[in-house]
């Protein structure tokens, strides 16, 4: 059994930096694409049960194959599903070589993602989202420097906090907020 | 209806609350909301890997930061441009260029030092100073050609600080400052309540706010500490300065001290919680040294010293008479 420290420090390395892809090849094979989050997470659920038993020898590999598999079985419970994206999918076996999966992000080009993604949020967001991250203050000093409660400061962080790592990973970095109407998996399971 | 974003929402809730230090049960709510299951856990890792590389960003500091502050929106000449690499380079050369007429060239870099409960960690900053920090203590520090400054959000520490005649030290604690040129002294925050001891050398301290207080001149074996808004002053037998150092040894040393505040003293270091059923066991004095991390041993202690009744439930132990 491997321990969730062991587990988390796993996914870091391992199969985070590979989100950008990940989202890409569910894009590419999932007509619904509000779905996309939700289909990541249960592929991450997949792997995360698999590599507590032992941890993959070939991640790349490995989360591709689940994620392949995920779609596969989603699509295959659907009711109204299309013969096609199965057949599709089943062909679809990911390039393992190609995708820019090889391709890490140097430091550079890293920090550059996380100022883009800065700069993509709201002006208010980013405020409390450098102040407390960047320059290090906590959220009641940024409550004081910018003259607003701590309730809002931590709205916006919570906020701020998902948009940041969306966009780093490879999304689109856009806020969401708690009650934005979202339609359901248009090829969802009953 | 996504699941995923209501968990997600959650996460980053709980993240951003773990940034600020979490209390003993929060720490242990956190913990059963990730083994609830593993979407949460997964939600809750993605965001702090999110987080932790936005964190490398504080390397990119901006110089004229204080844009930000005032509400002006993000001036465009901080930003590594999205644009062309002629683009940035110019915006690279224009913010040198805007840095060094407001003489701000070397920002200050604040580094941040936290420990976790029961850990201790030596720090030495860029000065030569050293710091010696106690359990659950988050520190900030920078340096800059005039001035040397940090900032203890929680905890406590040791200071060892490299005598500088230029460049004072300056301690913020909330709105309590401690100044020093060289010295060594302990400070200690828990919110709003501060303590500062001299160990050796001079250090001032102000009380801030709107308490009017003149700033307090300390010399070796002398402590203030809060009573409510205001700084109470006395002075300590250097014997006692070495129990309250006792903790860079691991070691809480006891000197006729009453129970609850020697439990008050264990709980800073343990996940495991003691407490006491009522004042009158509280009132108990004891004496002795302890290890800050062996709490059963103490409890033991207790039992077959004291004579106490001493029951442990889970991460609690209760004792009473």
């Amino acid at each position: 059994m491997v321990d969730d420290g062991q587990l988390q420090a796993w996914f870091n390395r391992e199969v985070f930096p590979l989100e950008a892809a990940l989202t890409r090849y569910i894009s590419r094979h999932w007509r619904n694409q509000s779905d996309i989050a939700d289909l990541r997470q249960e592929i991450y659920v997949r792997i995360y049960s698999s590599a507590q038993r032992q941890l993959p020898v070939n991640p790349k590999a490995f989360l591709f194959t689940t994620a392949r598999n995920h779609l596969i079985n989603v699509a295959r419970s659907a009711r109204v599903v299309s013969l096609d994206l199965v057949a599709d999918l089943e062909a679809s076996f990911p390039d393992l070589t190609g995708l820019d999966l090889d391709r890490q992000l140097s430091a550079r080009e890293e920090l550059r993602r996380v100022q883009q993604g800065l700069d993509r949020l709201p002006k208010r967001c980013r405020q409390v989202m450098m102040l407390r991250r960047i320059e290090g203050l906590s959220t009641k000093e940024v409550a004081e420097r910018l003259n607003i409660s701590v309730r809002t400061v931590e709205n916006q962080l919570v906020h701020g906090m998902r948009a940041l790592t969306d966009f780093m990973m490879g999304g689109q970095g856009r806020i969401r907020r708690a009650g934005a109407t979202r339609v359901g998996r248009s090829e969802s399971r009953t | 209806m996504s699941q995923y974003r209501d968990i997600e929402d959650a996460a980053a809730a709980w993240l951003m609350r773990k940034s600020e230090g979490l209390s003993v049960e929060e720490q242990s709510n956190l913990e059963a909301w990730l083994d609830a299951s593993p979407e949460h856990k997964l939600a809750f890792w993605r965001l702090e890997y999110g987080w932790s590389q936005a964190g490398r960003l504080s390397a990119l500091r901006s110089p004229d930061f204080s844009d930000e502050r005032t509400g002006a929106a993000g001036a465009p000449r901080r930003r590594l441009s999205v644009n062309s690499g002629r683009r940035q380079l110019l915006a690279l050369a224009a913010s040198i260029v805007i840095a060094a007429c407001i003489g701000l060239v070397a920002w200050p870099h604040a580094d941040i030092f936290e420990t976790e409960i029961g850990e201790r960690q030596q720090v030495t900053l860029e000065d030569g100073s050293r710091l010696d920090l106690n359990t659950r203590t988050r520190l900030r520090a920078s340096m800059s050609e005039n001035e040397r400054e940090a900032w203890l959000d929680e905890g406590e520490a040791y200071f060892s600080i490299a005598r500088d005649p230029a460049r004072p030290f300056i301690l913020h604690m909330g709105d309590r400052t401690v100044r020093v040129l060289g010295t060594r002294f302990i400070a200690r925050r828990h919110g709003d309540e501060i303590s500062v001891s001299v160990v050796e050398g001079r250090v001032s301290v102000d009380a801030g706010g709107d308490t009017h207080q003149a700033p307090e001149i300390l010399t070796a074996g002398d402590v203030v500490t809060t009573e409510g808004d205001q700084l109470q002053r006395r002075r300590e037998p250097m014997e006692e300065m070495d129990a309250r150092l006792s903790w860079r040894g691991g070691q809480l040393v006891f000197d006729q001290v009453t129970l609850s505040s020697a439990v008050a003293e264990f709980n800073r270091y343990n996940h495991t919680q003691v407490q006491v059923t009522d004042p009158e066991t509280g009132a108990i004095l004891i004496g002795g040294t302890f290890e800050a991390g062996n709490v059963d041993a103490f409890a033991r202690l207790l039992d077959s010293a004291y004579d106490l009744n001493v029951t442990r439930d889970g991460d609690v132990i209760t004792i009473s008479q």
